[in-house]
């Protein structure tokens, strides 16, 4: 009888050449992370508590909660918050309907759902420096085509965005003709991936198309609209590009959100300390509203499944 | 068993016969030295170093006033040798642009075309190089030629130079004549408001005018600056003519005092008489409404006279008369040529900056519709060097030449210094922002003292001693030269 050999390889031990290997491989990447976000944000956090103003020169001094005290005095900051607030609702709630409701006529579609379902997304492709230069021609109080067309209906010609009441709203409106497709596309990704069947029975119960959209989409794309709304809010909430073209944070600071203040105080003033401030500042108020929506789609979608 | 022939191996591929790990290992380490001394060598071959023997990068922002580098260029290359790269950076953020890449300590720029008010804290930080052992290469001519208000208090700190004037700018009245010349026009006003229609020489009058002249759609009395970025340079020009002054003795923020306060306030009346979108009107908008014909009346940097007169631009030809500014005349911008500390190409840069300025050259340019330049020397002051532009071909014709020489001698007399202390253009765009709100609508007094509230606490930022010294050096270095403030 021969008796047969095994040999069993061995399991690689803490400190084998192999597992150094796994480490020298993964290291590029580790190094990468650590110089491209875990070492500017300590450095922020460690900026933020100092006088840092790179045109001062002057000896960098640790001063405590300075700059966040002076961010909560400072009646710039509170504007540029409700700027920024304002933005965010009416971005969310004017893009919300509209996307959800061009995504139940887009999926009620029998063809061409996916061509047209492309050509809606041009907006959103366009570089938005690009779109916001092309919104600056249409706004534009002289020789804008929109003005151009009120006038031949002999409708008053306003000035837009020179207009301190208008400016804010034109900001929404350019930013709601730029990404409501992109809503809608989510929103149309979440319905086409329902079970048919359930909505088939619900029209063989009865139902009418609103109670349908009521009941049955609205209930089961919670997920879909909590990410879809929190995606949308934390685009919103550092909203720079569109502003810095179309009207600088002006008439005055009527346009000026939080990215744009910090910018300003960061790189026109370079008053680094305190732009270091607020973007901690606004790194928590992100974490704290991404958190929250997440917990409530989470529990949304819970509740969804359940049902 | 067959080894595989070496070209047959995989790069990079995982546990291939005859290729191990330290095989990878070593031939990434190679690529990695390769690709890296690759770019390290292609990095000296950049344009800039490579032809650094006589390319002199030039800073400036971009559009007409990158011109008369271009029309000399040509001349330049033949007496020093020297070609030109103009790279061209935004009008309103070239500040923020120059400071984070000479923070940086970058070399892309060898000459620096900006605004004097950068001057205060681009020496402190060492920005610029000193000019004056560069003289010997080509005399500056810095002498009795240069008006006396861009001299000294504009190109030396403490005693050296630092820089060489570029375009000597001052805010001007334009105005139609063909309407103030007009009788029915003068009987009217006359009628209106008791005296006779002329340019203005007070703010009182100023307004009367621009409401006299308010017929919308199709004519409105005035139009200013009122985007953000300089409309606190149309507030200073009300401000100075109300005796306001930057800080007090003590240092304190002079711009909300009463003058400060009375100043915006008729700034922000100013809308009522203007064109409907003022709040957008910035450099070019403000010389396009009077170009086109839609208002009597503007204030606006000099070069205006030019553009009207050039029938490309304007669609008042011929109807365009210049007086200067009532009561003080602010002397907002003005731009100046500085060698870069980190310049690659110093001793020609230098000779550019010096050949541009030279009395025979800069007369070339200053009188040319396709460029921003403003004279800067007495010898340029004439009203038959008004008539041509860059090339010889005609300018203005002589009653417009003459009116707009004596309209900048007239504003001379009367001049009042822009800013130019270490934080200038910090305290200028702070001021900005708030005459911006005020136009948008916050109370001019709660604008003003906001603005000086961040002023005081900018001021302190600095060292309010430091500060305070040298806003004094540089008052003095206007009185030294006859400027009253």
């Amino acid at each position: 009888m021969t008796s047969a050999s095994f040999s069993i390889p061995a399991v690689p031990r803490r400190g084998d050449a192999s597992r150094r290997f796994g480490w020298l491989m993964v290291a590029p990447c580790l190094a990468m992370l650590a110089a491209n976000s875990i070492f500017p944000l300590i450095y922020v956090m460690t900026v933020a508590f100092q006088n840092y103003q790179i045109l001062i020169p002057a000896p960098h001094r640790f001063v405590g909660l300075r700059n966040f005290e002076k961010a909560f005095s400072d009646p710039l900051f509170w504007s540029s918050l409700g700027v920024t607030c304002w933005f965010i609702a009416g971005v969310v709630l004017l893009q919300f309907p509209v996307g959800f409701g061009l995504a139940v006529l887009l999926n009620r579609l029998r063809r061409h759902q996916e061509a047209l379902a492309t050509a809606l997304l041009v907006p959103t492709i366009i570089s938005t420096s690009v779109a916001a230069f092309q919104w600056v021609q249409l706004f534009n109080y002289q020789f804008g085509p929109l003005n151009y067309l009120l006038g031949l209906m002999h409708l008053p010609q306003p000035t837009w965005t020179a207009n301190p009441a208008l400016a804010l709203p034109c900001l929404i409106f350019v930013d709601f003709w730029q990404w409501t497709p992109f809503m809608t596309l989510l929103m149309f990704a979440g319905l086409r991936s329902l079970p048919r069947t359930i909505v088939d029975a619900a029209r063989v119960d009865g139902s009418t198309g609103w109670q349908v959209v009521w009941r049955i989409y609205l209930p089961l794309l919670k997920p879909v609209i909590g990410i879809a709304i929190i995606l949308r809010i934390l685009m919103a909430f550092k909203l720079f590009d569109i502003i810095y073209v179309l009207t600088n944070g002006g008439p005055g600071t009527a346009t000026e959100n939080l990215a744009f203040f910090t910018y300003v105080q960061g790189f026109v003033y370079f008053n680094m300390g305190y732009a270091a401030a607020l973007s901690l500042l606004q790194l928590i108020v992100v974490i704290i509203l991404a958190k929250a929506l997440i917990s409530l789609t989470g529990r949304a979608g819970a509740v969804a499944a359940k049902e | 068993m067959v080894k595989q022939p070496s070209n047959h191996r995989i790069p990079f591929g995982v546990a291939t016969s005859g290729f191990s790990r330290r095989d990878v290992l070593r031939r990434g380490a190679g690529l990695t030295f390769g690709l890296s001394g690759a770019a390290a060598i292609g990095g000296s071959l950049l344009p800039g170093e490579a032809l650094a023997a006589g390319l002199v990068n030039i800073e400036v922002d971009a559009g007409q006033n990158e011109n008369p580098f271009r029309w000399n260029a040509e001349a330049m290359k033949s007496k020093f040798g020297a070609d030109i790269n103009m790279i061209g950076l935004p009008f309103v953020g070239q500040y923020e642009k120059l400071v984070s890449e000479l923070t940086a300590r970058s070399s892309a720029y060898d000459l620096l075309v900006f605004p004097p008010y950068f001057m205060g804290d681009f020496v402190a930080l060492g920005f610029l190089k000193e000019l004056d052992p560069y003289f010997s290469l080509l005399d500056p001519k810095i002498d009795d030629d240069y008006i006396p208000v861009y001299k000294d208090p504009v190109i030396k700190r403490n005693g050296k130079t630092y820089a060489l004037m570029y375009d000597g700018d001052m805010l001007q009245v334009a105005y139609r004549k063909d309407l103030f010349d007009d009788p029915t026009e003068q009987k009217n006003f006359k009628a209106k408001y008791g005296w006779d229609l002329a340019p203005p020489t007070t703010w009182d009058q100023y307004m009367q005018i621009s409401e006299f002249f308010t017929r919308p759609p199709n004519l409105y009395g005035t139009a200013f600056y009122a985007a953000r970025g300089f409309c606190y340079a149309w507030f200073v020009n009300i401000f100075a003519g109300m005796g306001g002054r930057w800080f007090t003795e003590d240092m304190k923020p002079g711009i909300n005092s009463e003058a400060g306060v009375k100043a915006l306030e008729m700034l922000v009346k100013m809308k009522d008489y203007a064109v409907p979108n003022i709040l957008q009107v910035d450099y070019p908008a403000l010389n396009e409404v009077f170009l086109n014909g839609s208002t009597a009346m503007v204030i606006q940097w000099n070069d205006l006279a030019l553009k009207v007169a050039n029938p490309k631009m304007s669609k008042i030809v011929g109807k365009g008369a210049y007086a200067p500014v009532p009561v003080r005349t602010y002397l907002p911008y003005s731009r100046v040529m500085a060698v870069s500390a980190f310049a690659k190409n110093p001793q020609d840069a230098y000779r550019v900056a010096s050949y541009m300025q030279q009395p025979d050259v800069c007369i070339t340019y200053v009188y040319d519709s396709n460029c921003g330049q403003d004279p800067y020397r007495w010898s340029s002051l004439k009203p038959e060097a008004a008539m041509k532009d860059h090339t010889g071909g005609p300018s203005l014709d002589a009653a417009d030449a003459k009116s707009y020489v004596d309209a900048i001698r007239e504003g001379l007399k009367a001049g009042y210094p822009e800013l130019a202390i270490p934080g200038a253009p910090r305290y200028l765009d702070i001021l900005d922002l708030y005459v911006s709100q005020a136009l948008a609508g916050l109370k001019p007094k709660a604008a003003l003292d906001g603005a000086a509230r961040e002023w005081a606490s900018l001021t302190e930022a600095y060292d309010p001693g430091q500060q305070k010294a040298a806003y004094e050096a540089w008052v003095k270095s206007f009185k030294d030269v006859g400027v009253s403030y």
